[in-house]
């Protein structure tokens, strides 16, 4: 989860997530030069003794201010793209599980294996265990294996939501009437937590979503495959 | 790298106010050599040329192209790295599930050589 005031990307915890990470540095350093650039020229604005208000012809820097940005923007855009057609791969799900979303609380389906079908309240405050997180901890976590290829199937009930979890690099609208799948690898166990991502009326900001992922071995004994 | 500083650790320092230097791979090497490209370019000019302006022009530009190279030069060689430790981390992992079994790759690679 993230630590307060945090402004940087969550640690990685799929492959797509390191890949995004990367691609956030590599785009932050453009910028940065970019930046840095544009700092050098406003210094020399203001520091210039040049008063000549008549234009002048400069067909050369021309040329070199409309190519350099077109390449830079093409130095962004294939690693983007590169990304972007990562995260489309077919990849042979081990478990399909569905998510919808509700006004204020998820639905997960499990119904591989068996019937599970269970909700996902936050828990108030007044409930929170010592040490739990306040407006991040649910009452029934979303349990799933690591190191196996997952699809999440979303969709709503009711109004527009979205379910998102930063560290997994995840983010897919729940739609009312429509069916939208992701698919993630989880590389390493642990509990992780996001927050439905799409304004959806007063209690927008009090339907977490936390999933525990756990190694696949434990998973298997788990309820899922006993019903 | 989003984990909050520990009491031990030296504060995550940004330039411009946006770029982490400590804690993004590659960024503070590129940066340093950066720098160093840029004094050596434009204190080099300027002792050809004796232009200061022009020469701290020579600088800046200096700076942009050394860092980008350092920058890209370092983040292929990170890549690479890290394929190859995900590389290395299937084999072992690999290696300890199979090994003594008939899906051993040693073994198969043994069986086809003695053959």
């Amino acid at each position: 989860m993230a630590h307060a005031a945090q402004v940087g990307l969550q640690d990685a915890t799929s492959p797509i997530m390191e890949e995004l990470i990367t691609f956030h540095d590599h785009a932050l350093m453009i910028i940065f030069l970019i930046c840095f650039l544009v700092l050098y020229a406003l210094f020399l604005t203001l520091t210039t003794k040049l008063t000549n208000t008549n234009i002048s012809d400069a067909q050369e820097m021309e040329t070199v201010w409309t190519i350099l940005p077109a390449i830079i923007l093409v130095l962004i855009a294939l690693p983007s793209l590169r990304i972007l057609y990562m995260t489309d791969e077919v990849n042979d799900p081990s478990l399909t599980i569905k998510s919808i979303g509700h006004q204020w609380y998820w639905t997960y389906e499990y119904t591989d294996y068996g019937g599970l079908i269970f909700n996902s309240y936050m828990l108030p405050p007044l409930f929170l265990e010592p040490g739990g997180l306040r407006l991040l901890d649910v009452d029934n976590r979303v349990v799933l294996p690591i190191e196996a290829p997952i699809r999440m199937m979303i969709t709503s009930q009711d109004v527009l939501h979205s379910w998102a979890v930063p560290t997994l690099g995840l983010k897919t609208d729940a739609i009312p009437g429509r069916l939208n799948q992701t698919t993630f690898t989880a590389t390493r166990p642990g509990v992780y937590y996001g927050q439905c991502s799409e304004i959806c009326g007063a209690n927008h900001s009090f339907m977490p979503i936390v999933l525990e992922l756990i190694p696949l071995k434990i998973f298997e004994m788990g309820p899922v495959f006993t019903l | 790298m989003a984990a909050p500083p520990e009491p031990g650790e030296p504060e995550e320092r940004k330039l411009l106010g946006f770029l982490d230097v400590e804690n993004t791979p590659c960024a503070r090497h590129s940066i340093l050599y950066g720098s160093l490209g840029s004094v050596v370019a434009g204190f080099g000019h300027f002792l050809f040329t004796s232009r200061i302006r022009r020469s701290c022009d020579v600088g800046v530009g200096g700076f942009i192209l050394v860092t980008l190279g350092c920058w890209f030069h370092c983040r292929y060689n990170y890549a690479k790295q890290r394929i190859q430790e995900r590389i290395a981390r299937e084999e072992i992992k690999k290696k300890i599930l199979y090994e003594g079994t008939h899906l051993d790759p040693e073994r198969k690679h043994n069986g086809s050589s003695s053959n």
